[in-house]
């Protein structure tokens, strides 16, 4: 596999819930077959409420993550406030279109709560910031065919909190499963109006 | 002149009389006992490159056809006889195929071959290996040694060398005169005897666990834990190896099946007990 | 510097000139048509976008407004035709404030055709640009080399010939605001079905002249899931946690104190 965003492997998916969003991600960075590290996150917190999935060539999403940190962090000294996923979602995908003739390899998902309404919010981006709006769930990285059938099965509207985590968290986790390049750990974010609940989950580690 | 000639001397032209003698050669000709069936060939100039182009994903990332490939195995020798320990995960590119792979085959009840490569390769030509023993014995009234049946392996897969068969193999087995006997061979026709071998893509890590615990007066017990180690080891680190651990004692009375172990269970287990994995948090 | 940074494309050749491959993009493998009538112009697309043999988006959006009135329907590389898109918008609206006018069609598909010419169809938008202003209404394609065209019905995307044959087979001249709908959602539906690239629903936007556009967002929705008939919702607890943490996020409430005020007591000097 040269292709470089399937060098180092990794997964991420997001999902929205009743008044809740869930944001996950798996650890592993690997180059090819060897598995180099297993607490690489692929999901960074941008604001309050603002949660960024970044899966691809370890390098870049590295690169894009510091970008984003400068960004936002610009982006709060001036209006006084932490960004907006919505906001954020089209932060992201004017810094990938700017590099349309060359690209970063990786695949964003944002997902979030609007600071004012809570309302829930999720997109996905393509390498070069297409936006992809969706009202159930987004995913991405090595193991996305296989979170695609898993979320296509598993989602269903309107989950509580709790409950979405067990979505979320079971999509991934049997995802990755049948993905060589992704798994060794997973992280799951569930984001509700007063808190940000994350947890590590016990998996496979082969 | 001559062709008027020719049609009244040369009698054969005649069907019934073409096919009599067709019979005829048919049965002077002594029956081939090849040693090997013939394979068909795709009807192109050059089977081989063609075969290549479409199945060595090493070479050409966007090949359509994947061959299952990735895997750990291994087998080594000890005063108790031999332990045999693989993995179970096929692959085809990142996709797992399949987590519960059968990788050790069983070629007789004093016999066990490995599998690492392609899996239909290993599958087809080692129960071809087995029926080529079992007549071994119907012909000489003895069992195969490991050393001629593994040749038998050898011999067979250098007739197809450079023609895209890929195999990584232990034939382990126990017989009278040689003792426990593990041969390595591969597609390269490579048969090489030795006491410890470890075959596919997780082999060095596999290596590194094994090596350095390795003793020869090691008991059953220790040993089988070692082997079972070891690829526990392979699969953590090699992202094609995985699922579970078939482990396999071989002894003078012949091999001995110890189980089916889900990585994914004994992991923790061990890494609990040992105090090892450090690297994972817990 | 404003626009497009090449910083990472020589290291890309770099990649691909090792055999590395290039990640694909989001493209919309799609049907887009346009369509004329009496008193003005309607469009219609298909909702799916694809990467690869994946459906990507089941409901995207790819009818674009370029001007209150002049809209547009994409087909092509997704990102290309969203961003220049909003780029040619952007600039549309500067234009006509200060041109003081309304903006033109004809402008819209200029400014499209000059900016996708520049890049030499290294930007994969294919478009066809549909509206009214003071001069009609009017109904062009633009190609990703910058060739346009003009015409009383358009088809364009991997899904054009489907509907083109409906839009060959029904077509007439003058028709009604309700007919060029029904010719145009047809046309859709026809590409929805026999072109692979595109699928689920029809967006549709009707202009007419002198009144304002109308967007009918999935206008039809003829591949609408059938619910699931069972649950498959896990039992709380099913998925084993190594750790958790928790974030508290606290409402700050502000409360504004006013003061100097002449009716406040503090602050009060002696005269």
């Amino acid at each position: 596999m040269s292709d470089p965003s399937s060098i180092n492997g990794g997964a991420a998916v997001a999902m929205v819930g009743k008044d809740c969003v869930a944001i996950a991600s798996d650890l592993r960075l690997g180059n090819q077959s060897l598995g180099v590290s297993n607490n690489f996150e692929k999901v960074f917190q941008f604001g309050d409420k603002t949660f960024l999935g970044l899966t691809g060539l370890a390098s870049d999403v590295t690169t894009l993550s510091q970008v984003f940190r400068l960004k936002t962090n610009l982006y709060k000294l001036r209006e006084e406030r932490s960004i907006e996923p919505q906001t954020f979602a089209n932060l992201v995908s004017s810094t990938l279109y700017e590099k349309r003739f060359g690209p970063y390899f990786i695949g964003p998902i944002v997902a979030g709560l609007d600071s004012k309404t809570d309302k829930p919010f999720i997109c996905g981006f393509d390498l070069i910031g297409c936006i992809d709006f969706a009202k159930d769930f987004i995913v991405s990285g090595t193991a996305s065919d296989q979170l695609y059938g898993m979320c296509e099965s598993l989602y269903e509207p309107n989950l509580e909190p709790e409950d979405l985590f067990e979505t979320i968290s079971q999509a991934l986790l049997n995802a990755v499963d049948r993905d060589a390049l992704s798994g060794w750990g997973c992280v799951v974010y569930v984001i509700t109006k007063d808190r940000v609940v994350k947890r590590v989950l016990r998996t496979r580690q082969d | 002149m001559n062709s008027i000639a020719k049609q009244y001397t040369q009698g054969n032209v005649n069907p019934v009389s073409r096919e009599i003698n067709d019979a005829m050669a048919e049965l002077a000709t002594p029956p081939q006992l090849g040693l090997a069936p013939t394979l068909q060939l795709p009807p192109i100039s050059q089977p081989t490159d063609f075969l290549r182009a479409h199945t060595d994903d090493a070479t050409n990332p966007d090949c359509k056809i994947k061959i299952a490939h990735g895997t750990t195995t291994l087998a080594f020798r000890f005063q108790g006889g031999i332990i045999v320990a693989v993995d179970s995960r096929a692959t085809a590119g990142n996709w797992i195929a399949s987590q519960t792979v059968n990788k050790v085959i069983r070629i007789n009840p004093k016999l066990l071959g490995t599998m690492a490569g392609g899996a239909a390769d290993c599958q087809y030509w080692e129960t071809w290996l087995g029926s080529q023993c079992r007549l071994y014995e119907l012909r000489n009234k003895e069992r195969i040694s490991v050393a001629a049946a593994s040749k038998i392996l050898s011999n067979l897969v250098y007739e197809y060398k450079g023609m895209g068969l890929s195999m990584g193999t232990m034939i382990c087995g126990v017989t009278k005169k040689e003792g426990p006997t593990i041969f390595y061979v591969d597609s390269d026709g490579t048969r090489l005897k030795g006491d410890l071998f470890c075959v596919g893509s997780g082999q060095t890590f596999a290596y590194g666990v094994l090596d350095s615990d390795y003793k020869w007066d090691l008991t059953v017990e220790e040993a089988l834990y070692l082997g079972k180690r070891s690829i526990l080891a392979a699969t953590h680190r090699d992202a094609y190896s995985g699922g579970s651990i078939n482990l396999y004692h071989v002894s003078e009375e012949g091999w001995e099946y110890h189980g089916n172990y889900n990585v994914g269970d004994i992991f923790w287990d061990i890494k609990a007990k040992e105090h090892s994995f450090v690297n994972v948090e817990t | 510097m404003p626009g497009l940074n090449f910083d990472n494309y020589q290291r890309n050749q770099y990649l691909a000139s090792k055999g590395f491959s290039q990640a694909k993009a989001t493209s919309t493998g799609t049907t887009i048509v346009g369509c004329k009538f009496q008193n003005g112009v309607v469009i219609a697309a298909d909702t799916r976008a694809t990467a690869g043999d994946i459906v990507a988006d089941k409901n995207c959006e790819k009818l674009h407004r370029l001007a209150p009135r002049i809209w547009c329907a994409g087909a092509g590389t997704a990102a290309d035709t969203e961003m220049v898109t909003q780029l040619i918008a952007s600039n549309l609206e500067l234009h006509s404030l200060y041109e003081n006018r309304k903006p033109r069609v004809i402008t819209a598909m200029t400014l499209l055709k000059q900016h996708l010419f520049k890049y030499q169809g290294h930007l994969g938008a294919y478009l066809i640009v549909a509206g009214t202003d003071p001069t009609g209404a009017h109904l062009t394609s633009v190609q990703a080399h910058g060739s346009t065209d003009v015409g009383e019905y358009l088809s364009l995307g991997s899904g054009s010939l489907a509907a083109m044959a409906v839009l060959e087979t029904n077509w007439k001249p003058d028709m009604t605001r309700e007919e060029a709908m029904q010719l145009c959602s047809d046309a859709i539906l026809l590409g929805i079905w026999n072109d692979l690239g595109s699928g689920s629903n029809v967006d549709l936007c009707v202009m007419e002249i002198g009144k304002d556009a109308n967007l009918y967002r999935n206008y039809m929705t003829p591949n609408v899931r059938i619910a699931k008939e069972r649950s498959y919702k896990f039992a709380r607890g099913t998925t084993a946690v190594l750790q958790t943490s928790v974030r508290d996020l606290l409402d700050v409430e502000e409360t504004v104190i006013p003061f100097g005020q002449k009716d406040s007591d503090a602050m009060e000097i002696e005269a």
